[in-house]
């Protein structure tokens, strides 16, 4: 298949290092401490941060650092195809983890000792790195709950077919079989800290493709700072209005 | 338990679709159509009651309304599980199942996935559960035979079983059903009429109180319909709990005379 | 669940009892509602609806299968209700299932009507392509987004939205098959079917606090109610569907008083409803 064309466009119409369309919402469910709907392309996801608070389960509490806590959820009605997928299937007790490991590593977690922080991710809408758009929602909805994090963390895909480095695959790139890299990045302290990729690559390959999804993740950095921007400035216009 | 209260016809549960026929039957404002087991409209089902069906359980009763047969029992009050959190009133868990053969299909009854938040919240207004604070009560109800109106029969047993089980109740429960066929108002449905209804309602109430526990109607309804099909469920809901009571009299004459 | 002092219970009550609730409003008036249809593009028909803090998406799938034996002429619907543990921390897990089943059931006994069909706010004949053979399967989807009360009513209004949002695809039958034989068809990607949801009822939810009723209660509230009455009414103040909740015994003439109270409410409901309908669909068209 065909997933380039000679002329270096893609099938949705993107040049190979191009992001999809973003579009980012803070504040989405008013009840949570924080939340937020991330969307990149046809990918929805909210995430809602419920937190600092008492540790629910007295047994998990830690006497030095706050504990972190995830759940990844996907609405039946985010895939194309109808199905009912028991809660807690393998693969979103393995997505829940990432994203716990990658957000709890950004929260200064150790300035809130014995509470509980509780990130809830929900999947709207599923059209490739889904993994990507939770963790960028994450990160706004930490943002918008206050929680002191080193940085805001990003995270962007990056795959290689018809021999191109592809940025942010969507799901027909992604089922296509081909090698797909995953990173986080916090952009301010340029550091990595979340990297999975499967199927396989040749070395230099690899770090061309993951040099992208850097630059990818940047470049959502940028984005996710604009927005917080504005957000805080329209609160800033509420309190004098 | 195999003394019956009348002699019922035990026919096999027949299959819906040898009954594909009968839906032009109820459509019509035939009065004289008549209901499958011959009873009239506004007639109920013999019902008979017996406590203390289970020996293991603190309290438990049987009841058979023609081809509906389920048994509950009652256990507790019993500590709550450790993981609950403390609470100075009492708990109520409420359990119903089917067994395998109770429906004609095999399995069946357990489309009915709501019956035990039914019967829960049928039950707790009339439980008075501060008078076992940090303690659940279980109810398990076990439908071994589903000949129609089911709900109403597990719900009426229920509180029979946890009157034997001598837990405080405000009062009785007791509950029945109309079903709605074009313009006639039906009570006490049996299975194959409730394939073909065109609304139900049911009502759970504690008779002497006057008060209404739990309705739910389902169906295209009138006000004025619904006033008459509440009319005629309350009225039944009074003379079935006076079974119920007589029951439980006779419980008792017999525990006092051993 | 909700932690309130008894200072802040006896407000929300005596509130109650002098009209004038916590947030403003009048005992009969709703929470300002807005709705948005198409949120979700995989779906056949989607719609968010926001009821003050409430906000829950209702999708619309069909899909062609084989009718009911038991009922050759008419197409089937489903209806299952989600919770988000973004609604609530406690509905992480398993935890929001109890609620998710309640809803779901509440939803199918106030919107498909009796065993026969009568009082269905969607015409299962309708979705027939062949009849005994073909028909189309609705599966409708909601999922709690944020929680602040009322759910039930949301969800009904949700779906309402979702279902004149929904676009059935024109399906030509090629050929007539044999009698045990499926036949042949072409699934149209142009040409959409609307639905008339003119029969869809409204949902309203009565709560019972002190001696008054309430619609349209917050979470807070509802943390107060004694009982409450679900009652699902359609455009000819026909009572399509009815379900209480709450265990504390009611006299049945209160019952019947709710009743009517409701039809009134519901009215009002329905014609906010359509006209905030109207809007969103216009809305997309621009």
């Amino acid at each position: 298949m065909e997933f380039v064309t000679p002329e270096g466009l893609r099938q949705d119409g993107r040049r190979p290092r191009e992001l999809r369309e973003m579009r980012a919402e803070i504040g989405a469910v008013s009840k949570a401490n924080g939340s937020a709907v991330f969307e990149m392309g046809n990918t929805k996801v909210l995430a809602a941060v419920y937190g600092p608070r008492e540790v629910q389960n007295k047994s998990q509490q830690m006497s030095n650092q706050a504990l972190v806590r995830c759940e990844y959820t996907m609405a039946n009605f985010s895939t194309g195809d109808r199905m009912r997928k028991p809660k807690g299937d393998r693969r979103s007790t393995e997505i829940s983890l990432v994203i716990r490991q990658t957000m709890e590593e950004c929260i200064l977690t150790h300035l809130m000792p014995r509470s509980q922080i509780d990130i809830f991710v929900q999947v709207l809408q599923a059209d490739g790195g889904t993994r990507s758009a939770c963790i960028n929602a994450a990160t706004l909805a930490l943002a918008d709950a206050g929680i002191p994090m080193r940085d805001i963390v990003t995270s962007c895909s990056a795959g290689y077919l018809n021999s191109n480095a592809l940025l942010d695959l969507n799901y027909v790139e992604d089922s296509a079989g081909g090698p797909d890299v995953t990173v986080g990045f916090l952009p301010k302290l340029d550091k990595v800290t979340l990297l999975q990729m499967d199927a396989k690559l040749p070395i230099d390959v690899f770090e061309d493709v993951m040099e992208l999804a850097i630059e990818g993740c940047k470049a959502i950095a940028t984005y996710i700072r604009n927005v917080m921007l504005e957000h805080t400035k329209q609160l800033e216009y509420h309190r004098d209005g | 338990m195999a003394k019956k209260a009348t002699p019922t016809t035990t026919t096999y549960s027949p299959s819906p679709t040898v009954h594909k026929t009968r839906p032009s039957l109820f459509r019509t404002d035939d009065v004289n159509w008549v209901r499958p087991d011959g009873r009239g409209f506004h007639q109920c089902r013999p019902a008979f009651f017996r406590t203390g069906a289970v020996n293991a359980a603190s309290g438990s009763a049987y009841a058979e309304f023609g081809n509906t047969k389920v048994i509950v029992s009652v256990f507790g009050p019993r500590e709550s599980k450790k993981a609950m959190m403390y609470s100075d009133i009492g708990r109520l868990n409420c359990s119903v199942s089917y067994t395998t053969f109770s429906t004609p299909v095999r399995g069946q009854g357990s489309e009915n996935k709501d019956f035990s938040s039914m019967l829960h919240k049928s039950l707790e207004g009339a439980i008075i559960l501060e008078s076992f604070p940090k303690t659940t009560v279980d109810v398990f109800a076990l439908v071994l035979e589903s000949g129609g109106s089911d709900l109403p029969v597990v719900i009426s047993c229920a509180s029979l079983a946890l009157a034997d089980a001598g837990i405080m109740l405000y009062d009785l429960v007791a509950s029945v059903s109309v079903s709605c066929f074009g313009k006639n108002l039906l009570i006490d449905t049996v299975l194959e009429e409730e394939n073909y209804q065109d609304g139900s309602l049911m009502i759970t109430c504690m008779p002497s109180r006057y008060e209404v526990t739990q309705l739910t109607i389902t169906g295209e309804w009138t006000t004025s319909k619904i006033n008459e099909g509440m009319q005629l469920c309350l009225d039944a809901s009074c003379k079935l709990v006076e079974i119920m009571r007589s029951c439980l009299k006779e419980s008792a004459v017999t525990i006092s005379e051993e | 669940m909700v932690g309130l002092s008894t200072g802040e219970k006896l407000f929300i009550q005596a509130g109650i009892a002098q009209d004038l609730r916590t947030d403003g409003r009048g005992r009969l008036t709703y929470r300002p509602i807005s709705i948005e249809t198409d949120v979700i593009s995989q779906a056949n028909g989607s719609a968010r609806v926001r009821m003050g803090g409430t906000e829950v998406i209702a999708t619309v799938k069909a899909e062609l299968g084989r009718p009911n034996p038991m009922q050759p002429d008419k197409g089937k619907v489903s209806i299952s209700v989600d919770c988000s543990p973004t609604a609530e921390p406690a509905f992480e897990g398993r935890g929001g299932e109890e609620l998710s089943t309640e809803l779901s059931i509440a939803l199918e006994r106030c919107l498909l009507g009796g065993k026969s069909g009568s009082g269905a706010g969607i015409d299962l004949s309708s979705l027939i392509v062949v009849e005994g053979k073909l028909c189309w399967d609705l599966y409708i989807e909601g999922l709690v987004v944020s929680s602040e009360g009322n759910l039930l009513d949301a969800l009904g209004a949700a779906i309402k939205a979702a279902l004149s949002n929904t676009g059935i695809p024109k399906v030509h039958v090629a050929a007539e098959a044999l009698d045990n034989e499926q036949p042949e068809v072409d699934v149209s990607d142009e040409e959409f079917l609307q639905f008339d949801t003119s029969g869809v009822p409204a949902i309203v939810t009565l709560t019972k606090v002190g001696k008054h009723y309430i619609v349209d209660a917050t979470l807070e509230e509802e943390s107060q109610m004694s009982s409450a009455v679900s009652i699902s009414i359609d455009r000819h103040g026909h009572i399509c569907g009815l379900t209480k909740r709450g265990g504390v015994g009611v006299d049945p003439s209160i019952i019947l008083d709710m009743i009517s109270v409701g039809k009134h409410v519901s009215e009002e409901l329905l014609n906010k409803l359509d006209s905030e309908i109207v809007a969103a669909e216009a809305d997309e068209e621009e």
